[in-house]
């Protein structure tokens, strides 16, 4: 027995009981990873106050994180730029959503018509596959051009961006369903239509949701492109133009605002996909 | 008129492929009839199923029921899938009404039909149960649930318990023999475990590969023993089984096998 264990790469594990400091500590994993980033979140603030406190850096380049907050408070009650901070949070939100529903609108039926024919997927897919990988910022100029200088380009730019990965999702989701799944609803009278619509689609909701989170990060990262161009209002717009007064406290608090709200969008769209698609994180 | 489901001279090409997956198959099904095809991977028992169902065309040879050729999939062959294949956005009971409401069956009425099906595979009182908080045993009674619910002519299974361990497999087998007697539902099985189809069948098609044929048609009573209470572990010691098993088994061992052995 003894030489067929030395035979062994690794000796056998004694199988000893696990003991409660160890269950203790798997309990205390469960949030492990939640405070490691509030532990990273806080020192990261606390770099920033020390620094800037200190004045290793000069306040023009570095304001502190309360002369930031002074700034929230003034940018939300008097404003800047004749708009206060909820305006142009307001303006930059209903342009992307506005790009959002046109996406949505457009992007699902495509995504769905390229899962079910062969020949409709071969003709769009090289279209998708081309743009797709354009930096918004490059192809800007030409909507200019096209559309002017109005809101139209602006939504315009969202919408581009969050449209190609909702058309991926969804083809992809719709060519993912399974084979059996289908072949069974058929087995029970379903008509193509009957398919499309009670098998296929719900089938294909949890990719799509997916494909709408990734759309509006695109999205959201593109605002401030989108807002370069001859804009009043609109976070993008604020920051611009904030930093060409070397306004360096409302630059700061125009990033955090974008970045915020870019969480909550994503903690929102998560939230609706476990609600709407329970079965996606729990079976198969 | 005949009531059977009837396949003659069926056969399948894939492309691509040199041999047919199924050469020259006549078979008849008959009204109250259990029949189950065995044999190994390859032999063409799945292309019989699919054909059945009309999810595979044809290359040659017809595939009638009630004297009506048989084209395109329709509710009149509900399919049982190895992968239960629910919909896991719909509760059971609205999974095993799901084949009746694509018929626009009311919805009160359709109800009423999938709880008495649910009633048949022993799952009463799981109706608002979620698919993915069920066993694999459980999911497999609700997809035999809908295809009941349907009321077909007839039930194809596609290995149904090929997926699931032995003792949830040979609890599905009573279950799905009880089923079968309760209500003279015609059932199709395909399966690759001989005990499986000695257990089950009242006709046993063997099926052999490369091309795929049916090599010999038996008519067993076993299931009639086991439906009257006798245990599973006596029919199963009965040298007549035992015999029928090793026969069966010989002829499902590959001949380059057989070669190597000796």
């Amino acid at each position: 027995m003894s030489t067929l264990e030395s035979l062994l790469p690794v000796k056998p594990m004694s199988f000893a009981p696990a003991t409660p400091t160890f269950l203790q500590w798997q309990g205390w994993q469960q949030y492990y990873a939640l405070w490691l980033g509030v532990l990273s979140i806080l020192s990261l603030l606390a770099v920033w106050w020390v620094v800037s406190t200190l004045q290793v850096v000069s306040p023009l380049f570095l304001p502190t994180p309360l002369a930031v907050w002074d700034k929230f408070v003034v940018v939300s009650t008097t404003g800047f730029m004749d708009a206060t901070l909820w305006q142009h949070t307001l303006a930059s939100l209903q342009r992307i959503l506005i790009g959002l529903v046109f996406a949505v609108v457009l992007g699902v039926p495509l995504g769905l018509w390229m899962g079910c024919s062969k020949v409709f997927k071969g003709l769009l897919d090289p279209l998708v596959e081309i743009y797709r990988p354009i930096p918004p910022l490059a192809y800007l100029p030409l909507l200019v051009i096209w559309f002017g200088i109005g809101e139209v380009t602006k939504v315009l730019l969202i919408f581009l961006a969050i449209l190609a990965p909702i058309i991926i999702a969804t083809a992809h989701g719709v060519l993912a369903t399974s084979t059996s799944r289908k072949r069974a609803a058929l087995s029970l009278g379903a008509s193509p239509q009957q398919l499309l619509a009670y098998v296929i689609l719900p089938s294909a909701l949890p990719s799509i949701l997916t494909g709408i989170r990734i759309g509006l990060g695109a999205g959201w990262s593109t605002l401030v492109a989108a807002e370069l161009v001859a804009a009043t209002r609109g976070l993008g717009f604020m920051v611009q133009s904030a930093a060409q007064f070397l306004v360096t406290d409302t630059v700061i608090l125009g990033i955090l605002v974008i970045a915020l709200i870019a969480f909550a969008i994503e903690m929102a769209l998560r939230q609706l996909q476990k609600h709407l698609t329970p079965w996606y994180t729990q079976c198969d | 008129m005949s009531t059977d489901l009837r396949v003659e001279h069926l056969s399948v090409h894939y492309p691509e492929q040199p041999l047919p997956a199924l050469d020259d198959v006549t078979l008849s099904i008959g009204r109250h009839a259990l029949t189950v095809a065995l044999g190994a991977s390859g032999c063409g028992k799945t292309t019989l199923l699919n054909v059945l169902a009309g999810f595979v065309k044809p290359s040659t040879g017809t595939v009638t029921l009630n004297d009506k050729v048989l084209t395109q999939p329709s509710a009149e062959r509900a399919v049982v899938f190895q992968d239960d294949a629910l919909l896991p956005w719909l509760n059971v009971l609205d999974n095993v009404a799901f084949g009746l409401r694509l018929q626009q069956v009311p919805k009160a009425q359709a109800s009423a039909q999938a709880q008495e099906a649910l009633q048949l595979v022993g799952l009463a009182g799981f109706e608002q149960a979620n698919i993915w908080q069920l066993s694999g045993g459980m999911r497999q009674r609700v997809g035999i649930a809908r295809a009941l619910a349907v009321r077909s002519e007839v039930l194809l299974m596609d290995e149904p318990f090929g997926a699931l361990d032995a003792f949830t497999r040979a609890t599905m087998q009573q279950l799905l023999l009880k089923v079968w007697h309760h209500t003279q539902q015609r059932i199709f099985l395909i399966t690759h475990d001989i005990e499986e189809a000695l257990v089950l069948a009242t006709d046993l098609v063997l099926m052999t590969p490369r091309p795929g044929r049916i090599q010999q048609h038996l008519t067993l009573t076993f299931n009639q023993r086991w439906l009257q209470g006798e245990p599973l572990r006596s029919i199963k010691s009965d040298p007549q089984f035992i015999e029928l098993r090793e026969q069966l088994l010989e002829s499902l061992t590959p001949k380059e096998a057989l070669l190597e052995k000796a």
